[in-house]
C-alpha cells in the first residue's frame, strides 16, 4: 500500500482568491486551470464558488490550491472581507477587450490589500491576469507600461492569459504558487504557517482527537 | 424467463460498470488522481463483483463458500501468477488489518484535518467498504484488474454457466476492455478522508451519512432484540446490504475513543451468558459517550482479539452475541453483589442487569472482583450528567470516592432485602436498583432543553407538543403552589404534595412499561411513597434509607428541578416571543381542513374556480398551493394570479384590461430604452475611434486614455465606494464627462452637484448611485424624444427583427466583437444608424451624460448575464434570450436608481420558462421584484434575513448553533446569501424551483411572510448531522451547499419547512 512511500511528503493548502470585474472570465480561468475545460456559458457567479487544484509541486511537496471564485459584482463590502479572510494569494483579473475592467484593477487591489494581510503585515502576493488575450485588439497595453503598473500597484507580475485558448493559465498559477511558497519558507511566522508547523509536531496528538467519520 | 431477460440483465450489469468507469475516469481527469477511498471506487468494485458473481458455477470447487469472489480469486490464484500476486496482497492487507485492530491502545484514528504533513503515519485501517471489496479493489490498485478479468473471460467455461456474462463472447471481453482505463490510473492514499478541501465531495458526505446514519439511526429506536445495531454481514454484496454497512471492522474500531465518542469506561473479561443454554463468554465492556448519548457495548473477546481468521471475522457467530445498548433505553439497573465482605465491601464481583423501557432485561453482565461494578456505576453516573442521573445517587465518601448508597448506612436501620436472599444472607449480599432519570427529559416533565430535541428531530412534531403540554400543566402547578421560595416548603403535607407532583411523570412512564418495569419503579421510589406494598412478582430489592433523609433529598431535587425548569422555559419562551413572533402568522391554516390539501391545485379545482370565480375563496386556493403546489400544466394560468398580475376574483374583462394596460406600458418602455441604447452605442463607437485615432497618431496608451475608456463604459465600482480613492466616484459623477470631448450635452446644474459631495458609505441602503441624479429631467427628455422619434423607431423595429441574427455577423470582424449577443445586435443597429440616421444630434442632447453612462453600464451587465443565463436549459435559445434581454432592459430602465444587479436574470428566467409570454413575464417579474429587490445589495433585507436565520437556528437547534460559533463564527450566514438572493433558484433544478417558488409566494397569506427562512432552515436541518459530524467551518459549509446545488430532495425540504413554521407557530401560540 501507498502508506510507506509518502512519509517524507509535505502538504500545503493555500487559499487563493480570484477577483476582478464581472464578466472578465474569472470562472473560466478557474475551470480551465482546474478542469481543463472551457465554455462560453458558465453562469454568473453569485456569492462565491470554489475549486480545488492539486499540484504535485515536486517529489516532496504537494500543494493544494483552494481557489475562491468571488462574484465580480460583489457589492457587500463586508462580504468580501469575510471571503478574503486567511487568503495567502490572489489573482486579479481584467478583460483586455474592455478597458474599464483594467481601470477597476487598482480598486480591487486596494480592496484586497486593505482587507487581508500576511501575518507579517505584508500584502498577500497577487498576480495580475490580462484575460481574453486571444481577442486582443490593438489597444492593449504595452508591456513596459504594464510592468510599471504592477510595480506601482504592488503586483508580483502580470500575465496575458486566455482561458479559451489555454494560454498562460498554468504559468500564472505556477508563478503565484512559487511566491506563496517563498513567503511560507522565508517567513516562519506563527500566523501564516503556524498551523502547519504545529500540526507537524502534533500529528500524533491530533490523531487521537479527530476523525471525520 | 426468456433469454431476452437474461440479455437485458447482462446488459444492465455491463451498463452499470460502464457508468462507474466513466465516473472514475472523470474524477481522474478533474482531480488528476483518484483517492483510494473514493466512493466511485466502491461503486465500481461492487458493480464488477456483480458481474463476476453472475451465474458463477455453484459447484466449481469452494464456490459454496459464502464469499464467492474470494473463492474465485483463490482458485484462479493457483493457476495464474497475476491472480496469485493479488491474493498475496490481499492476505497481507488483512494481516496488517488484524494487527492494527489488536493495537487497542493507540486508536487508529484519522489525523486532524487540514494537517500539513502526513509524516510517519501508520497504515490507515481499511474502511468497511474497502474490506468488503478487497479482492477486486486490490486487483484494481495493483493495476491488474483488466488482466484478471481477461483471464476469467478466457477461462470462463471453467467457472461459469453458459449464460453467464463472463461466458458471453461479447460482454465478457467488453468488460475486460472497459477496465483497461481504470487500471491505468494512479490511485493514492496520500489524502485521507479528512481532506475536506477535496475529498470527500458533498455527494460523498451525503452518501457516507446515509450509510452511517442508517446504522446510527437504530440506536434511539427501542428494540426487542438485545443485540442491537449489529448485523451479520455477508460478503456477497448486493446494494441493499450497503445500507447496513456497520461492518465488523468498523464496529471494533468504534470501541476506541475518537473525536465524537469518548470512552468513559472499559473493562475486559466481563462475563456474559448471551443465551440460557450457552457457555459464559468473556468480553470487553465499554461505555461510550457521543454528545448526549451514552452507549454501552460488550464485545466477546473472540471478536476483539482477532483470533478468528480475518475471512471469518465478519461472519462470526459472535456478532450475534455482542451487545450494544443505548443507555437512553435503559430505565433501571439491577445490581447484585455476592460475597460482600464486611471489611472491604467494594472488593467483590458483581452482576449488573440492565432493564430497558420496554421491560426487557438484557443479559446479565458479571463483573470480576475488585470493585469494577462500582467503578462502572460511578462512570455511568458521571456520564449521565448533566442531563441524567442515577437514582438513588451513589454516595461520595471522603477518601474512598463513590460508594454504594447504603453501605454507608450499614449500621443504621437499613437492611438489605433480597427476594432470594431474604432471611439469612443480609450480611453477604447487597442488591440495588438504580433508576436512570433525566430531569430535563421525558421522565420528568420539565423540558429545559426543549429546543435540542425540536431541532434535531424536526419531523416528530407531536412528541414535542406532548412534552410541552405536560410542561404547561406543571408550570401552572408550580405557580398555583407558590413555590417561588423553596425553603418555605417545610410542612410535611406540602412536601408530599410536591412528591405527588414529582411522581406524576412516573405514572405516565408506567403507562409505557410492562408490569415488570412498573414494579421496579415502585421499588425505587418505594422508600418515600406512603403506600408501601410490593407488587406481586417483583424481583427487586428494597432499600430502606431513612425516610426523612430520602424525603428531604427528593424534596430538594424536585423543587430545584422544577424551579430551574420553569426559569429556563420562561427565558426560552421570552426569547421565542421576541425573535420569532414576527416571523410567522399567528393563525394556523391546517393542511386538512376543509379538505386535504396535499394534492395541490389541480386543473379540476382551477377550472371550477374559473367558472365561479366570484364565490371561490382565494385563501382556499392558496392553501392548496401551499400544501401541494400547482399542477404543472396550469402554472402558466395560475402564476400571474399568485404574483399579483391579476387579482383573484377578477372578471375576464378586467383581466383583458390589465393585459392591455401592461402591454401598452411595456411597449412604451421598450421604445424608451431602445432609443437610448442607440445613443449609447453610438457614443461608445465614437470613443473607441477616438482611442484608435490617438493610437495611430503614435502616442501609446496612457492612463488618460484608460480613463477615457473608463468614462464611457461599464465599470461597476460600487465595491469601492468606501475606499478613500480620489477617483472612486468618478464614474458616477457627471463632472467627469467634461473629459469626454465628443459630446455636447445638456447637463443640468443639479446633476453637477454630486461632484462636490462627499462619497457615501456604500453600506448604507440607498448608496447605489448619487441621489441627486436628475432622472425626472432625463426621463422627461427621453419621453419627448421617444415621441419625436416614434416614427423613426417604428421604421427601425420591423427591419431589426429579421436582421438581428444574421446581420451583425459581417460587422463582427470590423468591430472585433464576438461574444455578445446583445452587442451583435446593437452593432447592427448602430451600423444602420451610422449609415442613415438623421435624428442623432437631437437625441444626443436629450440625455445627460450620467444617464448615458448608467445605461451603458447596465446594458453591458445585462448583456453579459443574459448570454450566460442557464444555457444548459433547453428553453434558452438565442431567440428566447433576446426576449429575456428585452424584459430585463425594460425593468432596469424603469429602475435605473438600482440598476441591473447580478442575479436578476436568474429570477426572471423561470418566469419566462413558465409564462412564455414576454409581456406577461415582464409584468410578473416587476411584481416579483417588489419583494426580491430588497434582497439585493441596495435593499438591506439580506442582513435582516441573516439575523433572523441566526435567531431561528439559535432557538430551534442550539446544538448546531453552538457548533457554528465554535467554528470561527460563521453565524453571519453567508452560506445562505445565494439562497435568499435568488429564492433558492440556483440551489434547485428548474422543476423544483417552480414548486418552491409557488409555496414562497403563497406563504405570506398562509403561514409566514418569511417562508424562505424556513426553507433555509430546512436545508440546514436536513444536513445537520453531516454539518455537525464533519465539524464544518465557514468554508466547508459554503462549499458543501455549493456542491449540493440541484441535488436536494425538494418535497422533503418543503415538508420540513412547513413543519418548522408550524412548530414556531405553536411555540408562540402557547405562550
Amino acid at each position: 500500500m501507498a502508506g510507506g512511500t509518502i512519509s517524507e511528503c509535505k502538504e500545503y493548502l493555500f487559499k487563493v482568491l480570484v477577483i476582478g470585474e464581472l464578466g472578465v472570465g474569472k470562472t473560466s480561468i478557474i475551470k480551465r486551470y482546474v478542469h481543463q475545460l472551457f465554455s462560453q456559458h458558465y453562469r454568473a457567479t453569485i456569492g462565491v464558488d470554489f475549486a480545488l487544484k492539486v499540484i504535485n509541486w515536486d517529489s516532496k511537496t504537494l500543494v493544494r490550491l483552494q481557489l475562491w471564485d468571488i462574484a465580480g459584482q460583489e457589492r457587500f463590502g463586508n462580504m468580501t472581507r469575510v471571503y478574503y479572510k486567511e487568503a495567502v494569494g490572489a489573482f486579479v483579473v481584467f478583460d483586455v477587450t474592455r478597458g474599464s475592467t483594467f481601470e477597476a484593477v487598482s480598486k480591487w487591489k486596494h480592496d484586497l490589500d486593505s482587507k487581508v494581510k500576511l501575518a507579517n503585515g505584508n500584502p498577500i502576493p497577487s498576480v495580475l491576469l490580462a484575460n481574453k488575450c486571444d481577442q486582443k485588439k490593438e489597444i492593449t497595453n504595452n508591456s513596459s507600461l504594464m510592468d510599471n503598473f504592477c510595480k506601482e500597484t504592488g503586483f508580483l507580475g502580470w500575465f496575458e492569459t486566455s482561458a479559451k485558448e489555454n494560454i498562460n493559465v498554468d504559468e500564472a498559477a505556477r508563478f503565484l504558487v512559487e511566491n506563496i511558497l517563498l513567503n511560507d519558507k522565508g517567513l516562519p511566522y506563527e500566523e501564516s504557517n503556524g498551523d502547519r508547523v504545529k500540526l507537524d509536531r502534533e500529528t500524533v496528538a491530533a490523531e487521537s482527537k479527530s476523525g471525520c467519520c | 424467463m426468456g433469454s431476452t431477460t437474461d440479455e437485458e440483465f447482462k446488459e444492465k450489469l455491463l451498463w452499470n460498470v460502464k457508468r462507474e468507469v466513466k465516473q472514475i475516469m472523470e474524477e481522474a481527469v478533474t482531480k488528476k488522481f483518484v483517492h483510494e477511498d473514493s466512493s466511485h471506487i466502491i461503486s465500481l468494485c461492487s458493480t464488477i463483483e456483480a458481474c463476476l458473481g453472475h451465474m458463477l458455477k455453484r459447484r466449481a470447487a469452494g464456490f459454496l463458500r459464502s464469499d464467492k469472489i474470494a473463492a474465485l480469486f483463490t482458485k484462479m490464484g493457483k493457476v495464474n501468477s497475476t491472480v496469485a500476486e493479488v491474493c498475496r496482497k490481499v492476505q497481507e492487507q488483512l494481516q496488517q488489518q488484524a494487527e492494527a485492530t489488536r493495537r487497542t491502545q493507540t486508536p487508529p484514528q484519522e489525523p486532524l484535518r487540514r494537517q500539513g504533513s502526513s509524516a510517519g503515519r501508520a497504515p490507515q485501517p481499511l474502511s468497511a467498504q474497502a474490506i468488503k471489496h478487497i479482492w477486486v479493489r486490490t486487483a484494481l490498485f495493483e493495476k491488474v484488474l483488466d488482466k484478471v478479468i481477461q483471464y476469467v473471460v478466457d477461462n470462463a467455461s471453467k467457472y461459469y454457466e453458459k449464460e453467464a456474462l463472463m461466458h458471453d463472447s461479447v460482454c465478457g471481453p467488453i468488460l475486460a476492455a472497459l477496465l483497461v482505463g481504470p487500471c491505468a490510473l494512479e490511485y493514492t492514499k496520500l489524502k485521507t478522508s479528512d481532506h475536506f478541501w477535496t475529498d470527500p465531495s458533498a455527494n460523498e458526505l451525503v452518501q457516507r451519512h446515509r450509510i452511517h446514519g442508517a446504522h446510527r439511526g437504530q440506536d434511539p429506536s427501542p428494540s426487542r432484540r438485545p443485540a442491537l445495531g449489529i448485523r451479520k454481514r455477508q460478503s456477497s454484496g448486493s446494494m441493499a446490504e450497503d445500507r447496513f454497512a456497520a461492518s465488523a471492522r468498523e464496529y471494533v474500531e468504534s470501541l476506541h475513543q475518537n473525536s465524537r465518542t469518548h470512552l468513559l469506561y472499559g473493562k475486559n473479561n466481563v462475563l456474559v451468558q448471551p443465551k440460557k443454554d450457552m457457555e459464559v463468554l468473556r468480553g470487553y465492556l465499554s461505555l461510550h459517550q457521543a454528545g448526549e448519548n451514552l452507549t454501552l457495548k460488550w464485545t466477546p473477546n473472540q471478536l476483539i482479539n482477532g483470533t478468528l481468521g480475518d475471512c471469518h471475522l465478519e461472519n462470526s457467530i459472535y456478532w450475534d452475541y455482542a451487545l450494544t445498548v443505548p443507555i437512553r433505553q435503559i430505565v433501571c439497573l439491577h445490581c447484585h453483589q455476592r460475597g460482600v465482605s464486611v471489611l472491604s465491601p467494594a472488593d467483590s464481583g458483581g452482576t449488573l442487569v440492565l432493564v430497558s423501557q420496554d421491560g426487557i432485561q438484557r443479559p446479565p453482565l458479571h463483573f470480576p472482583q475488585g470493585g469494577h461494578l462500582l467503578a462502572f456505576l460511578s462512570c455511568l453516573e458521571t456520564g449521565l450528567l448533566p442531563r441524567g442521573q442515577l437514582e438513588p445517587p451513589l454516595w461520595s465518601q471522603r477518601g474512598k470516592g463513590k460508594v454504594f448508597p447504603k453501605l454507608r448506612k450499614r449500621n443504621s436501620t437499613a437492611r438489605m432485602v433480597g427476594e432470594q436472599e431474604v432471611g439469612g444472607e443480609e450480611e453477604v449480599a447487597a442488591d440495588y436498583v438504580f433508576r436512570i432519570v433525566y430531569p430535563g427529559h421525558r421522565h420528568e416533565s420539565i423540558t429545559i432543553n426543549y429546543h435540542h430535541t425540536t431541532g434535531s428531530r424536526a419531523p416528530s412534531l407531536d412528541d414535542d407538543e406532548e412534552e410541552e403540554d405536560r410542561l404547561h400543566a406543571m408550570i401552572s402547578m408550580i405557580c398555583s403552589r407558590n413555590l417561588t421560595d423553596p425553603s418555605a416548603m417545610k410542612d410535611h403535607g406540602e412536601m408530599l404534595e410536591a412528591q405527588a407532583f414529582g411522581g406524576s411523570p412516573l405514572s405516565w412512564q408506567q403507562g409505557e412499561c410492562t408490569s415488570h418495569m412498573s414494579s421496579c419503579l415502585s421499588c425505587s421510589t418505594g422508600g418515600s411513597s406512603a403506600s408501601f406494598e410490593l407488587p406481586p412478582g417483583c424481583t427487586c430489592i428494597h432499600d430502606r434509607i431513612p425516610l426523612k433523609m430520602l424525603c428531604q433529598n427528593m424534596k430538594r431535587q424536585i423543587v430545584s428541578r422544577a424551579f430551574y425548569g420553569w426559569l429556563a422555559y420562561c427565558r426560552h419562551l421570552s426569547t421565542v416571543r421576541t425573535h420569532l413572533s414576527a416571523l410567522v402568522n399567528h393563525n394556523i391554516v391546517p393542511p386538512d381542513k376543509p379538505c386535504e390539501a396535499s394534492g395541490g391545485l389541480t386543473r379540476d379545482v382551477w377550472s371550477k374556480y374559473q367558472k365561479d370565480c366570484k364565490n371561490y375563496k382565494e385563501l382556499e386556493l392558496l392553501r392548496l398551493v401551499y400544501y401541494g403546489g400547482v399542477e404543472h400544466e396550469i402554472r402558466k394560468e395560475v402564476w400571474p394570479f399568485l404574483l399579483g398580475h391579476y387579482k383573484f376574483g377578477m372578471s375576464k374583462k378586467d383581466m383583458t384590461q390589465i393585459d392591455e394596460k401592461i402591454t401598452a406600458r411595456y411597449e412604451q418602455v421598450m421604445r424608451e430604452w431602445k432609443a437610448c441604447e442607440v445613443i449609447v452605442k453610438q457614443r461608445e463607437k465614437e470613443t473607441q475611434s477616438a482611442i484608435l485615432a490617438k493610437l495611430s497618431s503614435g502616442s501609446s496608451i496612457d492612463s488618460h486614455v484608460l480613463r477615457l475608456i473608463h468614462r464611457d463604459s461599464t465599470l461597476s465600482n460600487e465595491v469601492f465606494m468606501s475606499v478613500d480613492d480620489p477617483d472612486g466616484g468618478g464614474q458616477d459623477t457627471p463632472g467627469g464627462g467634461s473629459d469626454t470631448p465628443t459630446l455636447t450635452t445638456v447637463v443640468t446644474p443639479a446633476a453637477l452637484a454630486p461632484d462636490e459631495r462627499p462619497l457615501v458609505e456604500f453600506d448604507s441602503p440607498d448608496s447605489g448611485l448619487p441621489s441627486s441624479r436628475n432622472y425626472s429631467v432625463a426621463s422627461g427628455h427621453s419621453q419627448i424624444l421617444s415621441s419625436i422619434e416614434d416614427s423613426q423607431s417604428m421604421e427601425e423595429e420591423p427591419g431589426e427583427e429579421p436582421g438581428e441574427e444574421q446581420g451583425p455577423r459581417g460587422i463582427m470582424g470590423e468591430h472585433g466583437r464576438q461574444d455578445s449577443l446583445g452587442e451583435e445586435r446593437l452593432c447592427g443597429q448602430l451600423d444602420r444608424l451610422a449609415t442613415g440616421s438623421e435624428g442623432v444630434p437631437t437625441s444626443f442632447s436629450s440625455y445627460t451624460i450620467e444617464l448615458l453612462d448608467t445605461v451603458a453600464l447596465n446594458l453591458h451587465r445585462i448583456d453579459k448575464d443574459v448570454q450566460r443565463c442557464d444555457r444548459n436549459y433547453y428553453y434558452f435559445t438565442p431567440a428566447n434570450l433576446e426576449k429575456l434581454r428585452n424584459i430585463m432592459c425594460s425593468y432596469v430602465w424603469e429602475h435605473l436608481q438600482v440598476g441591473y444587479v447580478q442575479g436578476m436574470c436568474d429570477l426572471l428566467a423561470p418566469l419566462m420558462v413558465i409564462l412564455q409570454d414576454e409581456c406577461l413575464a415582464y409584468s410578473c417579474f416587476t411584481q416579483l421584484m417588489k419583494r426580491m429587490s430588497h434582497n439585493f445589495p441596495s435593499g438591506g433585507a439580506m442582513d435582516t434575513h441573516f439575523a433572523n436565520m441566526r435567531s431561528l437556528i439559535q432557538i430551534l437547534d442550539s446544538e448546531l448553533f453552538e457548533l457554528m460559533q465554535q467554528n470561527g463564527d460563521y453565524t453571519h450566514f453567508y452560506f445562505c446569501y445565494r439562497w435568499f438572493l435568488l429564492d433558492f433558484k440556483r440551489e434547485l433544478l428548474y422543476e423544483d424551483v417552480f414548486a418552491v417558488w409557488e409555496v414562497i409566494w403563497v406563504a405570506p397569506q398562509i403561514s409566514s411572510e418569511h417562508f424562505v427562512l424556513f426553507i433555509a432552515l430546512a436545508l440546514v436541518e436536513v444536513y445537520r448531522e453531516i454539518i455537525r459530524d464533519n465539524n464544518m467551518d465557514f468554508t466547508d459549509i459554503i462549499k458543501f451547499f455549493n456542491e449540493m446545488a440541484e441535488r436536494h430532495d425538494v418535497q422533503r425540504i418543503l415538508q420540513i419547512a412547513r413543519e418548522l413554521v408550524h412548530k414556531v407557530q405553536t411555540l408562540i401560540e402557547n405562550k
